[in-house]
C-alpha cells in the first residue's frame, strides 16, 4: 500500500502574513511535492470599489503594517495620475525621502531582528535561542544599537512625517507639508548617523557573517528565474520611480513604463491557492514552477532589483555592487544573497536620503499643486521593501474608484518563494528523514525572501 | 502576507507580551517597542511588537479588515 505524510510548518516562525508551508513525502520519505500558501489581499481590491479616490491612500496604508508609507505613496501616485496633477518637485522629493528612511528601517530590522538569527546563532540551534533574545545575549552592545537606530529613523519618520504606522503626509498633489531648515539639519544628521551604522553592518556582514555561510549560500533554496525592479533612466537603482525593468535569466532584459504593465505581466491563479501569481507574460512562455524548466518566473525585492540595475547612483553602495558582482556574477541567483543584496541596498538608502537632505530644494515652501476629482486611470508604482508595488486605479467624473488591481511585493515572489522552498525541501529531506534543523533550514529559504 | 493587524496586549512579562487578535492568542516579543503596557495595541511582525497603536486607530484598522475578509 502506498504510504504518503504531509510535513506542514505553521505558521512560519519570523515570517509575517499567515503563511504555511507543506511538504508532502512520497511511500520513500522523499519530497513529491511542497507548497507555500499565504492569505490574499484580494478582498481589498473589491472594498476600495465605490470609494473617492482620494482617500484611497489613507486606507490601502493598513494593508501591511511593515510597509505603510509605500503603500501610502504607490496609491497617491495612481490617484495623482487619475486626477491628471503632477507634485512640484519639493512635493516629490518630500515624498521621496520620507520612503527612502522608511526604507533603510526596514532593513535594518529585517537583517537584525528576522534573519540574523539564522546566521549569528546558526540554523541548527535549537528554536528557544534561535531568535533575537540570542542574537542579543550573544552580541547584546550590538543588540542595543540596532533597536537604537530602528527607532531612531522611525521617530525621524514621525516626528516630520506624523504617523509612522498610518501615514497621512503625501496627498494628492503633492506633500501636506513643507520642511523647515530646522528639520533639514536634524534629520541629516540623524541619516549620516544611520550611515554609519550601514556601513558597519555590511562590514560585519561580509567579515564575520556571510564568509561562514558560503556553502549554505551556493545550495540553499537556489533557483534559476528572471528578475524585477526599477531603474532610473540612466539604468541605476531607484526606489521611488522610474522604468521598470524585466530581465530574464540569461540577463537580456526589457524596460517599460508601468502604465502598461499589464502588457508585460500576467497573473495566474493556480488550482491550489487563492493568491494571484504574477509571471512575465510577455515571455510567451505561460507558467510553470518546475525547478528544471520554470515558465514565466522572475523575482522581486532586494536581489532582483541589484541584478537588474546597471550601477548604483551613489559612491558607496556602487563600490558595494562591484564587490558583489565580481563575486557573484549578473544576475546572481542564490536565494540567501538577498540578505547581502538588502545590505548594499541599506548603505544606498542612507546616502540617498543624505543626498536629498542636503539638496536646498527640499525645504521648498512648494509642495502641493492642485487637484480635482475626475475620471481617469492611473497605475502608481514604488519600489517597497518586498518589491516593485502596483497600485492601478480607475475613476469615474466624481473620482470614485471604479476598478483596483494591486499587485503587492511579496506577490511577485509567490512562485519563486514555492519553488526555492520544492528546492531546499528536496535536496534535504531522504528518506523520511527530518529533524528541526532542515525544516529550519527550509524556513530560511523563505525568510530570505523577507515576505 | 505581511498584513497589519493590530493586537491587544494582554498580559506582560518582561520582554515578551501575551497578545490577541479576535480570541487567538500568541506571544510576541516587545524588545522593539518602548512603554506599552496591558491594554494597549500593537503591530506585530514575525513575532516582534514593532509599532504601538492609539486604540482609536487600532478599531479603525480592525472594522476595516472585518469588512475585507469576512
Amino acid at each position: 500500500m502506498t504510504e504518503t505524510r504531509t510535513i506542514k510548518i505553521s505558521p512560519i516562525t519570523r515570517i509575517e502574513g499567515h503563511a504555511s508551508i507543506a511538504i508532502e513525502l512520497d511511500d520513500a520519505g522523499n519530497v513529491a511535492d511542497s507548497k507555500v500558501h499565504f492569505q490574499s489581499i484580494r478582498g481589498f481590491e473589491k472594498f476600495v470599489e465605490g470609494k473617492p479616490a482620494e482617500e484611497l491612500p489613507r486606507i490601502v496604508n493598513r494593508i501591511c503594517g511593515i510597509c505603510p508609507w509605500h503603500h501610502h505613496l504607490a496609491a497617491n501616485k495612481a490617484v495623482d495620475r487619475c486626477f491628471g496633477v503632477t507634485p512640484p518637485p519639493a512635493g516629490q522629493k518630500l515624498r521621496e525621502l520620507i520612503q527612502t528612511i522608511a526604507q533603510a528601517e526596514d532593513k535594518l530590522l529585517h537583517f537584525f531582528f528576522l534573519a540574523a538569527a539564522d546566521f549569528v546563532i546558526g540554523p541548527d540551534a535549537d528554536y528557544a535561542v534561535r531568535n533575537v533574545i540570542g542574537v542579543a545575549k550573544a552580541n547584546p552592545d550590538l543588540a542595543k544599537k540596532v533597536v537604537q537606530m530602528r527607532y531612531k529613523a522611525k521617530m525621524m519618520i514621525e516626528k516630520f512625517a506624523g504617523k509612522a504606522i498610518h501615514p497621512v503626509a503625501a496627498v494628492t498633489g503633492g506633500f501636506a507639508k513643507a520642511m523647515t531648515e530646522e528639520d533639514r539639519k536634524w534629520m541629516l544628521e540623524g541619516m549620516r548617523e544611520i550611515y554609519d551604522f550601514a556601513r558597519f553592518t555590511i562590514d560585519f556582514a561580509k567579515k564575520d557573517i556571510f564568509p561562514k555561510y558560503m556553502d549554505a549560500i551556493a545550495s540553499l533554496g537556489v533557483i534559476n528565474t528572471g528578475f524585477i525592479g526599477t531603474v532610473d533612466s540612466a539604468g541605476a537603482l531607484n526606489l521611488y520611480d522610474g522604468k521598470i525593468r524585466l530581465m530574464k535569466a540569461d540577463g537580456s532584459y526589457t524596460d517599460f513604463d508601468v502604465q502598461d504593465y499589464t502588457d508585460y505581466l500576467g497573473e495566474h491563479v493556480p488550482s491550489w491557492s487563492y493568491g494571484k501569481f504574477p509571471y512575465a507574460k510577455s515571455w510567451n512562455e505561460g507558467f510553470s514552477l518546475d525547478l528544471d524548466n520554470p515558465k514565466g518566473i522572475y523575482r522581486s525585492n532586494t536581489l532582483a532589483r541589484i541584478n537588474v540595475a546597471d550601477h548604483m547612483a551613489t559612491p558607496a553602495a556602487q563600490a558595494e555592487l562591484e564587490e558583489f558582482r565580481q563575486l557573484f556574477g549578473r544576475p546572481a541567483q542564490a536565494t540567501l544573497l538577498y540578505h547581502y543584496a538588502r545590505l548594499i541596498e541599506e548603505v544606498y538608502a542612507c546616502e540617498h536620503a543624505i543626498e536629498m537632505l542636503e539638496d536646498p530644494e527640499i525645504t521648498d515652501p512648494n509642495v502641493r499643486a492642485e487637484a480635482e476629482p475626475k475620471a481617469g486611470r492611473g497605475v502608481g508604482c514604488v519600489e517597497a521593501p518586498r518589491g516593485t508595488l502596483i497600485h492601478d486605479y480607475s475613476t469615474d467624473d466624481n473620482g470614485l474608484i471604479t476598478r483596483a488591481n494591486m499587485i503587492v511585493g511579496t506577490t511577485h515572489n509567490l512562485g519563486p518563494i514555492n519553488m526555492s522552498v520544492d528546492q531546499a525541501a528536496r535536496s534535504l529531506i531522504k528518506e523520511g528523514h527530518v529533524d528541526e534543523g532542515i525544516l529550519n533550514k527550509v524556513e530560511m529559504a523563505v525568510r530570505a525572501y523577507d515576505p | 502576507m505581511c498584513l497589519a493587524i493590530p493586537s491587544k496586549i494582554v498580559a506582560v512579562d518582561g520582554d515578551t507580551a501575551v497578545i490577541d487578535v479576535d480570541g487567538v492568542r500568541r506571544e510576541a516579543s516587545l524588545m522593539l517597542v518602548e512603554d506599552v503596557c496591558v491594554g494597549d495595541y500593537v503591530i506585530v511582525h514575525a513575532g516582534y511588537a514593532i509599532s504601538r497603536l492609539d486604540a482609536d486607530a487600532a478599531e479603525e484598522s480592525l472594522e476595516l479588515m472585518r469588512q475585507v475578509f469576512t
